[in-house]
């Protein structure tokens, strides 16, 4: 028993450190008032929690929750057929797999810069489609809420195939044979079977796309030219110009708070009991 | 005894290694891109001493570091309308213009400052002005005129092709100059009238967005855009299309300062440090590596630049802003908010 004691240290002290710690501040400053120049004083007050309750902050917080369902319904739009394909394409499963992974070898930053070039007026799309006479004039591509979602599902797409594919891959061959010699056609194997049966692994994943999108601060910044707030862009002003870390803080408790709800009442519902 | 002596020589071994290195150790924070790395070298060497330099992107983040008056810094270089909200919180260490014999060597603006008179918080290092760079060839073309005022950038004729900075205070303060009223106006009736015109310009914008639009002003993309001098310079020798006016009806000016922090323990060699800052050769090697404009008048000589370098008329419509206090930023934050959902 006190071995286990000795290899759990480590890892007790690292989150007490660096998650415990850090998040009692935050709670902290939450109930605190915004110092003159930045920082906190005194007194305490619950008064930046309900300034949250304002039509201004509550817009913001719907746009970011109506932003980040439209990126996971897009991912998994997208990633479920990807991670279907990778499960059944045999040997050539790890090739497909580390081509998922490949974006990652190169920063978020880099990667959503990246995007600034695909979509600006001169970048390629609009190079490519002007050089084949498709379009006159460059399309307004960049600085809007589709490169916003462009960018969010670019980057987030691999938190959905991964976990989509380690359930497909685990599907029993047989229920696949069952329903095709009860006469079911591919279209209904896969509503009535596969789906129903990878169901955990949907959730799962549509839960890791979706929680870093509510957050998202800098794609709205890069690819939306700080034209839409998401409630990390509140956020993060809050600690930059806007010099009010208490508030800033009763909103980043706001959104997490939202995200842990979300798995919590995930974790309630039928699907946990399939998960385990 | 042998055995003591190996086990006091193993002991001391990783002490020598640590201590080799006894010069004085001076810390300097400054914004990215804002110095030369060979002057810093150099007043290294001719002072033996060693630099430990970092850098910051905002204000906000080298005060958040300062603020605990524990942060390990001696020198750092804060806008000018931040040097006295840090010298009440008492952050700053007292400047001796004794131990500063190169104070003359400033342009006549900076020798006596508004923010500053006596020059005892800092040393005017670089400054900049907030104006509009535009595709003088490009609108020519169109037949759309140059824009002279803030006014002009509601022009419908720059839709999807105009931008503003990300940035509250430049882009509201320009909304009230527009309307007429000060830059750093606090009248809840002059501010709602400016957050309504930054409502009603929004359509026309392609982006907030910052020094990035540089690329986009040099491709042709961004036909007019609200943006600093020294970065609009910067586009302007990137792509000789490129002009930038001074706003006819005024705009805002802004100067980092050389400082000492009150925690510092080498208060004289920082001294040291500012007065390097002020040699002529000095001064002009940073400016030319950050590409921005002195306050060194004798670092400038021959250098006619109008854009980082207004003349005296039109320098004179600029305003120095201050700092907001603290009910009065609450409520322009919140406008700001406003202006991004709306």
């Amino acid at each position: 028993m006190n071995l286990r004691r000795i290899f759990l240290f480590p890892a007790r002290v690292w989150m007490a450190l660096f998650f415990a710690a850090p998040l009692a501040i935050v709670c902290g400053y939450s109930f605190l008032t915004r110092g003159e120049y930045g920082g906190v004083e005194q007194p305490w007050t619950f008064e930046n929690f309900t300034r949250l309750a304002d039509p201004l902050y509550l817009a913001i917080l719907w746009r970011s929750v109506r932003i980040a369902a439209l990126a996971t319904g897009l991912c998994v739009a997208l990633g479920f057929p990807l991670a279907l394909f990778i499960a059944r394409a045999g040997k050539r499963r790890n090739l497909y797999l580390q081509l998922v992974l490949l974006p990652f070898w190169t920063s978020f930053l880099v990667r959503t810069y990246a995007w600034l070039f695909i979509l600006r007026d001169t970048g390629l799309v609009n190079t490519v489609l002007q050089s084949l006479h498709i379009i006159d004039a460059p399309l307004q591509l960049l600085y809007n809420e589709g490169a916003v979602l462009a960018g969010l599902v670019y980057n987030f797409l691999p938190f959905f195939v991964l976990p989509m594919y380690a359930t497909l891959e685990r599907l029993d061959p047989a229920l696949l044979e069952a329903a095709a010699d009860l006469g079911a056609r591919p279209l209904a194997t896969l509503r009535r079977v596969i789906i129903p049966v990878s169901m955990p692994g949907i959730v799962a994943g549509a839960v890791l796309v979706f929680i870093p999108c509510l957050g998202a601060y800098l794609t709205p910044d890069l690819l939306g030219g700080g034209k839409t707030v998401m409630l990390g862009n509140l956020v993060q002003n809050q600690f930059t110009t806007a010099r009010d870390w208490p508030f800033g803080s009763a909103a980043s408790l706001v959104l997490m708070l939202a995200s842990a709800l979300l798995l919590a009442g995930l974790m309630r519902s039928r699907v946990r009991k399939e998960l385990m | 005894m042998k055995r003591r002596e190996l086990l006091a020589a193993l002991a001391a071994a990783p002490l020598a290694a640590c201590t080799r290195d006894n010069r004085p150790r001076l810390n300097v924070y400054n914004w990215s891109a804002y110095i030369d790395p060979a002057m810093l070298a150099r007043f290294g060497r001719e002072r033996g001493v060693r630099i430990r330099y970092g850098t910051y992107e905002s204000n906000e983040e080298m005060l958040a570091k300062v603020m605990t008056g524990n942060s390990g810094w001696d020198v750092v270089f804060p806008t000018h309308s931040r040097l006295v909200p840090m010298a009440r919180a008492g952050l700053l260490a007292p400047l001796r213009g004794t131990r500063l014999p190169s104070l003359g060597n400033l342009d006549a603006r900076f020798r006596a400052p508004v923010w500053d008179p006596d020059l005892r918080l800092g040393v005017p290092y670089m400054w900049n002005a907030t104006g509009i760079v535009y595709n003088r060839a490009e609108l020519h073309r169109r037949g759309t005129p140059e824009p002279r005022d803030w006014a002009d950038l509601w022009n419908p004729a720059l839709s999807g092709r105009l931008t503003m900075l990300d940035d509250p205070e430049d882009v509201i303060g320009a909304c009230l100059q527009k309307l007429g009223y000060p830059f750093g106006s606090t009248d809840a009736g002059q501010l709602a009238a400016a957050k309504a015109e930054a409502v009603r310009q929004k359509p026309l914008l392609r982006a907030y967005i910052n020094a990035e639009v540089r690329d986009q002003l040099v491709a042709g993309d961004v036909l007019a855009a609200q943006l600093w001098s020294t970065t609009a310079s910067q586009a302007i020798h990137a792509e000789p299309k490129l002009s930038f006016a001074y706003p006819a009806g005024g705009f805002p000016l802004y100067c980092d300062c050389a400082a000492i922090l009150r925690e510092s323990a080498r208060v004289e060699l920082a001294h040291e440090f500012l007065e390097f800052l002020l040699l002529p050769d000095v001064a002009a090697a940073n400016a030319r590596v950050g590409e921005t404009a002195t306050a060194n008048a004798a670092a400038r000589t021959g250098v006619a630049d109008p854009v980082l370098y207004p003349d005296d008329a039109t320098y004179q419509r600029g305003t120095w802003p201050t700092a907001l206090a603290s009910v009065d930023q609450r409520y322009r934050d919140r406008l700001w908010t406003e202006i991004k959902s709306a």
